[in-house]
Formats: C-alpha cells, sequence, structure tokens
C-alpha cells in the first residue's frame, strides 16, 4: 500500500475499535436506561408506552422495597466507606512495619478480593449455616450457645451477616492500595523526624498522615462506588430477603425489570443509583485533576 | 532463623522493638481468621456428609472423600461451565487489551480533533456501574440475536473492559518520551508501526498487569452472565456454582468441592503472578 493516511485518519482508525464496542455496549444502554424509565415496558413485546415521570412517581411514592433498598443501600454504604478502609489502613501500617513474613501475609489478606464474588457468597452462606456452619460450631464450642443466630434468616441480622462476608473480601483491595502509597512516605523524613525526637504518634501524624492523603481519598471514593453497585453478593448470600431486608438498589433494579417484567421501573431505579453515581464521581474527577494540574 | 535476625527492630537501632512483637502477633492472630473460610471449606469439601453432620466444624476430614470432587464435578456440569468459561476468557482478555492500547495509543500519541473530549468520555466509563444497565443489556443484546452466545458475552465484557485499561495505558503512553516515536515518524514509519514496534514492546510489563488483573475480573463476572446467559448449556463457572448452591444445598461435602474448583483456577493465577496485581492495581489509583 502506498498511500498514506494524515496523522488524524491513523488515530481514528486505531481508536476505532475500542471506540465502537465502548459506544455500542456501555454508553448505549445507559442512555436506553434513560430513555426507558419514561417508559412503560414489558421487555418483550413491541409495545412500549411513553408514560412521562409515571415511573419514578410510583418509584417514590408507592414502591415500599424501594424505600427499604434505599436505607440499605446508604447503610451499606457507610458502613463500607468506614470499615475495610479502616482495617485495610491499620494492617498497612502494621505491614509495612519491619516485622518477618511481610509478604506472605499481604497476600493472605489479599486472596479473597481475587475470588469471585459469588463463590464468597456461597462460602459465607455456608459458614452461616443455621446447623452445622463454622459460625455456629464455634459458638458452641465457646459454651455461647445463646448468641447462636439464623445469621441469614433473621431480617434484624441478615444485612450485618452480609456486610461481614463484604469486609473479608473488600479490606485487601484497601490495604494493597494504602501499602503502595506507604511506598511514597519519605524515609528520610521519617528519619529526620525521629532524629529531632518525634515520637511515633507524631511521626505518624505530621509526617506519614500528609503523605498518604491522597491514597486515602482514592480508597474512599472506590470503596464508595463499589459499595453503591453491590449485586453479587446480595443476589448470591440471600436474594434479597428475608422480607426484602437485605434488599439493593442495584439488584431491586435488574429484579423489578428481569424478574417482574417492568423494565420501565427497574430503569427508573437504574437511573436513580446513576444519578447518585455521578454526583459522587464528578466532584472527584474535578478534584483529581485540579491536583494534577497544580503539581 | 535468617528472616528474624535483623526483624523487630527499628531503622538504625539494634535493639528488638516490643511494640513490633505484639504487632506482630496481632497480626498472625488475624490472619488465622481470615484464612478460617479457606480451611473450612476444603476440610468439608473433603468430608462425607455424615461426617459433616456427626463431626465438629474445625476436625480435620478423617478419611479423605475424594468422591465429593468426581460428584460435584458431574452434578455442577463443571465440564461444560470450564470450557465455557475458558473460551470467553482466552478470547476476550488479549482482545480486549489489544482495542484498549490500540485506543490509548491514539489519544496519547495523536494530536485528534476532539481527543480530549473522547478521553474524557472514557475517563467517565471507569467509574460507571454497569449494574445498573444490565436490562438494557439485555435489550440489546437479545436485539442482536446473541442471548446465549459467546460472542452475545463477550462484546458487552469488550466494552466495560475499555475504560479502566485505556486510562492506564494512557497514563504509561504519555510518559514515553517524544525523541522515541519522532525519530520513527521522520523515517517514514506510521503510526501503526511505531505503536507495534515500539509501544507494544516497552508496555509488556503494564500489559501483564492488565491482563492478569482482567483474566481474574473475566473469569468471575456474574451479573452480566446471569442476564445474557441464561440457557445452562452456556453457563459459565459462575453462574453453574450459583446453580449448584440452589440446587444441592443441603449436599454439603459436594457443595464445597465445588466451590473449590470455582475458586481454584484465580487463585493459582493469583499466586503465582501475585506482583503484577499490585502493579496493575497501583498504576492507576496511585498516579497522582
Amino acid at each position: 500500500m502506498n498511500i498514506r493516511l494524515s496523522a488524524p485518519a491513523q488515530g481514528f482508525l486505531l481508536l476505532a475499535p475500542a471506540f465502537l464496542v465502548y459506544s455500542v455496549f456501555a454508553v448505549y444502554p445507559m442512555l436506553d436506561v434513560a430513555g426507558l424509565s419514561f417508559m412503560k415496558w414489558n421487555g418483550l413485546t413491541a409495545d412500549k408506552q411513553f408514560v412521562g415521570f409515571g415511573n419514578y412517581l410510583y418509584v417514590f411514592t408507592q414502591d415500599t422495597v424501594f424505600w427499604q433498598a434505599v436505607r440499605n443501600t446508604i447503610l451499606w454504604t457507610l458502613m463500607s466507606v468506614i470499615f475495610p478502609p479502616a482495617i485495610g489502613f491499620a494492617l498497612a501500617l502494621a505491614l509495612n512495619q519491619n516485622i518477618p513474613g511481610r509478604s506472605p501475609l499481604r497476600a493472605l489478606f489479599y486472596l479473597p478480593v481475587v475470588i469471585a464474588p459469588i463463590a464468597v457468597a456461597t462460602i459465607w452462606r455456608w459458614m452461616y449455616d443455621p446447623f452445622f456452619g463454622l459460625f455456629n460450631a464455634t459458638l458452641t464450642a465457646l459454651g455461647l450457645e445463646r448468641l447462636i443466630q439464623d445469621w441469614l434468616g433473621d431480617r434484624n441480622v441478615a444485612l450485618y451477616a452480609m456486610f461481614v462476608a463484604s469486609v473479608w473480601q473488600t479490606v485487601g483491595f484497601s490495604l494493597v492500595l494504602f501499602l503502595a502509597g506507604l511506598q511514597n512516605v519519605s524515609q528520610t523524613l521519617v528519619e529526620a523526624s525521629r532524629i529531632d525526637g518525634a515520637g511515633r504518634f507524631q511521626t505518624f501524624r505530621y509526617v506519614t498522615l500528609p503523605a498518604l492523603r491522597p491514597s486515602i481519598a482514592i480508597v474512599l471514593v472506590l470503596s464508595v462506588i463499589n459499595s453503591l453497585k453491590a449485586f453479587d453478593i446480595v443476589y448470591g448470600m440471600t436474594g434479597g430477603g428475608p422480607a426484602q431486608s437485605t434488599q439493593m438498589l442495584a439488584l431491586w433494579a435488574f429484579t423489578q425489570a428481569m424478574q417482574l417484567g417492568d423494565f420501565g421501573r427497574g430503569a427508573a431505579i437504574s437511573v436513580v443509583l446513576l444519578l447518585i453515581t455521578i454526583a459522587i464521581v464528578i466532584p472527584y474527577l474535578r478534584w483529581t485533576r485540579s491536583h494534577e494540574g497544580a503539581r | 532463623m535468617n528472616a528474624f535476625a535483623s526483624a523487630f527492630r527499628q531503622p538504625g537501632l539494634d535493639r528488638i522493638d516490643p511494640i513490633l512483637v505484639i504487632l506482630w502477633a496481632a497480626l498472625i492472630a488475624i490472619a488465622a481468621v481470615w484464612i478460617a473460610p479457606f480451611v473450612f471449606i476444603v476440610f468439608t469439601s473433603l468430608k462425607a456428609n455424615s461426617t459433616v453432620m456427626g463431626s465438629s466444624a474445625f476436625s480435620p476430614p478423617t478419611s479423605l472423600e475424594w468422591a465429593n470432587y468426581s460428584g460435584a464435578w458431574a452434578r455442577g456440569r463443571f465440564s461444560t461451565t470450564v470450557l465455557n468459561s475458558a473460551v470467553i476468557t482466552t478470547v476476550k482478555v488479549p482482545l480486549g487489551l489489544l482495542i484498549s492500547a490500540m485506543a490509548a495509543y491514539a489519544l496519547s500519541r495523536i494530536r485528534l480533533p476532539g481527543g480530549r473530549a473522547l478521553f474524557l468520555l472514557v475517563l467517565f466509563g471507569t467509574m460507571l456501574p454497569f449494574q445498573v444497565m444490565l436490562a438494557p443489556l439485555f435489550t440489546l443484546v437479545n436485539g442482536f440475536g446473541l442471548i446465549n452466545t459467546k460472542l452475545g458475552i463477550i462484546l458487552p465484557y469488550l466494552a466495560f473492559g475499555v475504560p479502566y485499561q485505556v486510562f492506564i495505558l494512557h497514563g504509561f503512553f504519555s510518559e514515553v518520551p517524544k525523541e522515541l516515536s519522532e525519530a520513527a515518524l521522520v523515517d517514514g514509519a506510521s503510526h501503526f508501526t511505531i505503536f507495534r514496534r515500539i509501544f507494544l514492546p516497552i508496555s509488556l510489563p503494564v500489559l501483564a498487569a492488565l491482563l492478569i488483573l482482567d483474566f481474574v475480573a473475566t473469569w468471575n463476572e456474574f451479573a452480566m452472565a446471569l442476564v445474557i446467559l441464561q440457557d445452562n448449556g452456556a453457563w459459565t463457572l459462575p453462574l453453574g456454582l450459583m446453580s449448584f448452591q440452589s440446587q444441592f444445598q443441603s449436599d454439603y461435602g459436594q457443595l464445597n468441592a465445588a466451590i473449590v474448583m470455582t475458586v481454584l483456577p484465580a487463585t493459582i493465577v493469583y499466586l503465582i503472578f501475585q506482583r503484577y496485581f499490585v502493579s496493575g492495581l497501583t498504576s492507576g489509583a496511585i498516579k497522582e
């Protein structure tokens, strides 16, 4: 071939496959979900009716499960932003010290992250088994029979029981990001502050912590985003039950559309979740960009 | 004990720091809690059902019940699901990485009209939850007549893999010194040649890290597979495990054998390629 394409033409050719597949299978469904949220549609027939804000009105005023899902999603997100990052942070600080066996310990704490969430759900369901599971067996062995629960069958306990499984799976993720952040803490500065007579806590407070600020921001934002889309673990552990006590927005949007056959209502719930996510993501992206520019 | 010879000491100090010893003991205790689920699962997977119900949850299996594995393999249709997962992953992961690398190269090294806007569109995608689009995704794939097909799941997987990979590779390519590609451009090489001959080879470590991360993500994906692969002949491993759990959940030994078999491939890949996971994750997150 002797025909030379211009540089932009070559560029667009290189871009084309990725952008084509991204536009069709990621961007289009997102726009489609917004459009569907104003329609009445069962997902199968050609019969689509425009109903304006009807689906939103229904979801906000009549769908009690929706509000239960909102409450659970908020609670789940709050817990996910506090516990796994805090535990990951503490473990990272400890693993950053001069102690033997650091790499195997780090590998072990990270291992649950690479396991399929649906397998984590299955593993923990079995551990919560009321008759032969690890939890109730441990409590019996310790003579604490009165603490025995039907962990996933009791609507006051199920959400928290599920959250413990999620902590086990996600701590490693925060841990690894914090450990990487700790590599950026200047050792010279740490030693200098020691020599100047700063104690452990002061060195941590005035040297380590400021250097970790970007890592902390990233871990918190990623924790919020990941917890908003909780799906696999809920589907696999409780399916939203008992009595919708563990229902969450992502799963309820799926259930409305794919199982109850109301694509419009499902889409309206999706849009709510999408807007919440965007409201968190956009300020974060702005913050990172201004942060980059400031350097 | 060589590992202990210099451990537990603060930098520059000779004496053992007691606080570090206490910290270490605490870490070991937490590690024991962290590993307990794995031990429990493996133990149960090797026990007969009567033993599960009759013995303590912590007791190691006395006679190894390997039949649980062959039983679970057959009842869980693992020969089908493993094959489906393997085909989907082997096609999707390298192909996705290639198209992402091409796009990242174009966005970072070629001045394109609207390039900035396209990059922002991608950046936005890294944060989008595909979980909210399961129903429209089903409609779309159904419209193409691709429900229950490998192509029908590979295309959305490619789409949702693009943003993170383009973002990471864009960051990496942007740091490559201009001189490296300019000399080649002056010599009359096209961007295709520069991408293939210069940029792909120098980015092998990053590509390896992304490859491993994406392998695990694709292997483990559940929600999209759930809506698109509805026929049990098309199921992937996670779908097979889910169905096994709902059908045979009181067959404890076999259920746990099924869990072990589902989790094992990703675990092995992780243990072998550990350092790539860390670099793949952190190169994106800790850039600034």
